[in-house]
């Protein structure tokens, strides 16, 4: 298995001329987009609140009832969907750039899987506590299931070939799953609460939950921008990898932390959104080309806009607080992806 | 392009053929003779539409405009199968599955002489033998392909399109991987292949000096136009070389096969 | 190969019988041998549970494990990606939206409906990621990706159900989701046989495409395979067969990833031996699945499904494993 037989992530025949000048065009563009969202996301509620007040209430802060709203639900609520939007599809990039698979996403290292698995197991032995609890659960299944599969896939299973990584983690993940869905089979309460956290929600977030995570997402995020160039020379095969002097098992280490980081705190913080970390970098590289050092600050933003935007569209539409934004992500998202992966994907010859 | 080999039919022949990729041609209104019996060779700077080209007269891509005809038949009317049974295609890069051994691959090219559900006859064992004899590669017949080094995995490749039994072979760039040794004996092979088994073969090559040598018709592609035809003693000259690659040369008379032999300055 | 055949075909009757004895009232070997065998001393309560409840449902287990390896090595050969099985077809994610449409939103549908919802979800989604890939011809990739995003789609519905219907109601289709082979009977083995024996019977005579097909496009194509036709056959062959049996059984993961893989490995790359094995394992796998599935937690049963993972999951790891280290 040495030359991986995944195909390459995708051939974009179109996308390859787009120059430096038009990429960053596009960046500056989903920037905007997403600073125009977060901020309209912030005023949009049951009580419309004019963007001054939101000014007002991250720098002086008041007490009143309105600045209240926005530091204690509001603005938790939007930052959570950024930092889990942005944090899972770059993760879900380095997946695409290690693995060089296009079925690849951070749940294949057995993310989702092991923060559900934990969640659920918490859940039943300890009874429903807070959701500041599951936080670090999550976070710590999220953690050990990764670091099982890359041992699995890096020193056991079919050598250091990528296929072996991808293995590992669908049975790793297969494993967690059955055991997650065993639990749950036999007990209803646990299903009815946890079924609210397998959408993915960011609703109800608090301030301390961001900033529990943000840490994480942000060293994470720094990282990922900074090793671009790595992630390309590991994409392409382990081979060529070590040929051109780099240690392909300590990058892949390297790219495992980085993605337990980011993918776990999301999935920490927002429940296993896991269709971000698939969409999200397909979308960049139909668009921007095939170039990690782009695609991972255009999926960082990317996905932050995904996320938001799918949250605030959410929040308009049903009023209910609690529509998980999982599904919105897919109904806006999937369209898109389809549209994108029809046009632009592999040709008929 | 006028061919100048006068008493040789033409079995493959471009009319006008035009290809695009998208919006963008690449080829355009190309008129290419391929001699029957002959052995062609394509050359040109990178980018020059070489496989592009080759593709399109396998029949693998679809062109934008003209018309290919083999035998003086259009290759729209043939189908995939009946195309393969006729014109043999080595691709560059090819990627077999894993764990398949040299055999399995050479029993490959026998597909679109089988019928769906047609049994392994004796003629395709004869075929795939004589394939792998040809090409050396009968001791490692039961070798995993994966094991193989470059240059006995490019000539498991041409035993399998051996196998065919096409008597066209499009062969792109064959030379690439193999060592010297190598190289001198896939060129003979194309010449038994072309003058004792009556095949036409076409082929990429990089190596001026080799097309010059061993082929008898050359073609220069460059930006997707023919710029020569013919012989390589009329088509090769310092001229061209400066023209198509920008190399400044003298052309001196190979001392063994009194061929051009191209010498850059 | 002989030998391998014999020996999975040894192992298959090993768990026919251990099927047959095992359970909720275990029955000895001698009683068992009396009441196949029809003896005069065998006992009506034992002739019933053996052949009206055990044997019907090991049968089923079994038909179900061929068909979904059977399935995922057509899927393995077709998507040329190691991480292919039905589901990228967007199989499971059919069948998964269409069970929970029926059971959350009718009040008590009949038992019947839910295999044919199934089935008719699996059979519109994958009906639907051919056509949406289909621009004057198909390639892997694009398969694979309108597979990802329509799956993603009929998951939004699935969770907004799960997520909102009454939670009765989700235990139920998770339980069904889940996979199992609970309520087999003699009719449902009948119908899935004769369904199944057609598309399982072409899939393995056309082998030989499959073969050529993993080469990829192009050097199938100048090999003369007409590789579009030979997907979209081939495409269809794998519904139907995986189709079925998700309606069946439900949505029993995991055997036809495995299966075609340690078939693969056991006897190499072409396709006239990859079936048959696969097929056997994957009978197997579900058939002890379910066995295992019936006595582990008893009287409590977990779903085939589940416990193909549970068991599946690291016993595949170990044949990996194992095989690595052989090598050095």
């Amino acid at each position: 298995m040495s030359r991986s037989k995944g195909m390459p992530a995708a051939r974009p025949s179109g996308s390859l001329s787009m120059t430096g000048r038009s990429r960053l065009l596009a960046l500056l563009l989903v920037l905007c987009l997403l600073v125009a969202i977060s901020m309209w996301a912030v005023t949009l509620g049951t009580v419309r609140i004019p963007l001054r007040s939101v000014g007002n209430a991250i720098f002086g802060f008041d007490g009143s009832r309105e600045h209240l709203l926005v530091m204690t639900i509001r603005l938790p609520r939007v930052l959570a969907a950024l930092l889990a939007g942005s944090a899972l599809a770059v993760s879900g990039a380095i997946m695409q750039a290690v693995t060089n698979n296009p079925l690849a996403s951070p749940g294949l290292l057995g993310i989702n899987a092991g923060a559900a698995f934990t969640v659920v197991l918490v859940m039943t032995l300890f009874g429903t506590g807070t959701s500041d609890i599951y936080l670090w659960y999550a976070f710590f299944g999220a953690g050990c299931a990764a670091i099982v599969v890359y041992g699995l896939g890096s020193f056991g299973l079919a050598g250091q070939s990528t296929v072996g990584l991808v293995l590992a983690g669908a049975i790793v993940a297969t494993f967690l799953t059955a055991l997650t869905s065993a639990v749950l089979i036999f007990d209803q309460s646990t299903l009815d609460t946890v079924r609210f956290w397998t959408a993915g929600s960011v609703a109800g977030r608090t301030m301390a939950q961001a900033a529990a995570v943000a840490p994480y997402i942000l060293i994470g995020l720094a990282a990922a921008l900074l090793l671009g160039r790595h992630l390309v020379t590991l994409s392409l095969g382990a081979d060529a990898a070590r040929s051109l002097g780099q240690n392909p098992l300590a990058w892949r280490a390297i790219a495992v932390v980085l993605i337990i980081l980011l993918a776990g705190s999301a999935v920490a913080l927002a429940g296993p959104i896991g269709f971000v970390g698939l969409v999200v970098p397909h979308i960049a590289r139909l668009t921007i080309g095939v170039d990690y050092r782009w695609i991972i600050p255009f999926s960082a933003l990317g996905g932050a806009l995904l996320v938001v935007g799918a949250d605030t569209v959410g929040r308009m539409l049903f009023t209910s607080q609690n529509f998980p934004v999982g599904v919105i992500i897919a109904l806006i998202g999937a369209p898109f992806f389809l549209w994108l992966a029809r046009n632009k994907a592999g040709g008929a010859t | 392009m006028p061919v100048n080999d006068k008493n040789t039919p033409a079995k493959l022949t471009g009319q006008c053929v035009s290809i695009a990729y998208g919006q963008h041609r690449i080829v355009e209104d190309l008129d290419l003779i391929v001699p029957e019996r002959r052995f062609t060779a394509l050359i040109g700077p990178n980018g020059s539409g070489k496989s592009t080209v080759l593709r399109t007269f396998a029949g693998l891509m679809a062109k934008a405009d003209g018309t290919i005809l083999l035998d003086g038949h259009s290759i729209d009317t043939l189908s995939t199968k009946e195309m393969a049974k006729r014109v043999g295609v080595l691709l560059q890069g090819p990627v077999a599955p894993e764990g398949l051994t040299v055999r399995d691959l050479v029993q490959q090219g026998r597909y679109p002489h089988r019928s769906l559900f047609g049994r392994w006859s004796e003629q395709d064992q004869d075929a795939c033998e004589e394939a792998l004899m040809l090409t050396g590669m009968t001791t490692l017949a039961d070798t995993a392909l994966d094991s193989l080094s470059g240059g006995q995995r490019q000539r498991a490749w041409i035993a399998m399109t051996l196998a065919q039994q096409g008597e066209v072979l499009l062969l792109d760039e064959p030379t690439t991987y193999l060592d010297l040794a190598h190289q001198i004996e896939l060129m003979n092979l194309i010449t038994v292949l072309v003058h004792k088994h009556g095949k036409t073969v076409v082929a990429v090559l990089h190596d001026i000096n080799q097309a010059a040598r061993y082929a008898e018709h050359v073609v220069i592609l460059k930006g997707g136009k023919i710029t020569a035809a013919g012989p390589p003693d009329e088509v090769i000259s310092a001229e061209a070389i400066a023209d198509v690659f920008g190399v400044k040369s003298v052309i001196i008379r190979d001392p063994v096969a009194g061929t051009p032999l191209c010498v850059p300055l | 190969m002989t030998r391998l055949l014999t020996v999975l075909i040894f192992l298959l009757i090993g768990l026919i019988l251990a099927s047959l004895a095992f359970g909720d009232i275990p029955l000895s070997w001698r009683e068992l041998f009396e009441t196949i065998t029809g003896s005069p001393e065998a006992n009506l309560q034992n002739v019933m549970i053996v052949f009206d409840l055990r044997l019907p449902r090991v049968l089923l287990a079994l038909l179900v494990g061929a068909a979904l390896a059977t399935a995922g090595t057509i899927a393995l050969a077709v998507m040329r990606n190691p991480l292919a099985e039905p589901g990228v077809l967007g199989i499971n994610s059919g069948a998964a939206a269409a069970v929970m449409v029926v059971i959350v939103l009718l009040q008590d549908p009949p038992a019947a409906l839910l295999p044919a919802a199934g089935f008719l979800g699996a059979v519109a989604m994958t009906a639907a990621v051919y056509l949406l890939s289909w621009r004057g011809g198909t390639s892997s990739l694009r398969i694979i990706l309108i597979g990802i995003g329509l799956s993603s789609l009929a998951g939004a519905a699935t969770t907004l159900l799960s997520t909102f219907g009454e939670i009765g109601d989700v235990q139920r289709a998770m339980i069904w989701l889940a996979g199992s082979v609970y309520d087999a009977n003699i009719l449902k083995v009948r119908l899935l046989f004769f369904w199944l024996i057609i598309p399982m019977a072409l899939a393995w005579m056309s082998s030989r495409e499959l073969d050529l097909i993993r080469f990829g496009d192009n050097s199938a194509r100048s090999l003369g395979q007409r590789v579009d036709l030979v997907r979209g056959v081939m495409i269809l062959l794998c519904t139907l067969i995986s189709g079925a049996a998700v309606a069946a059984a439900g949505l029993v993961g995991f055997v036809g990833l495995v299966a075609p893989h340690i078939a693969s490995r056991l006897v190499g790359p072409s396709h006239a031996r990859i079936f048959p094995v696969a097929a056997l394992t994957g009978a197997s796998l579900v058939a002890s699945a379910d066995l295992v599935g019936r006595v582990i937690i008893a009287p409590a049963q977990l779903p085939a499904g589940i416990v193909t993972g549970l068991i599946g999951a690291p016993f595949f790891a170990y044949l990996l494993w194992g095989r690595r280290h052989a090598r050095e």
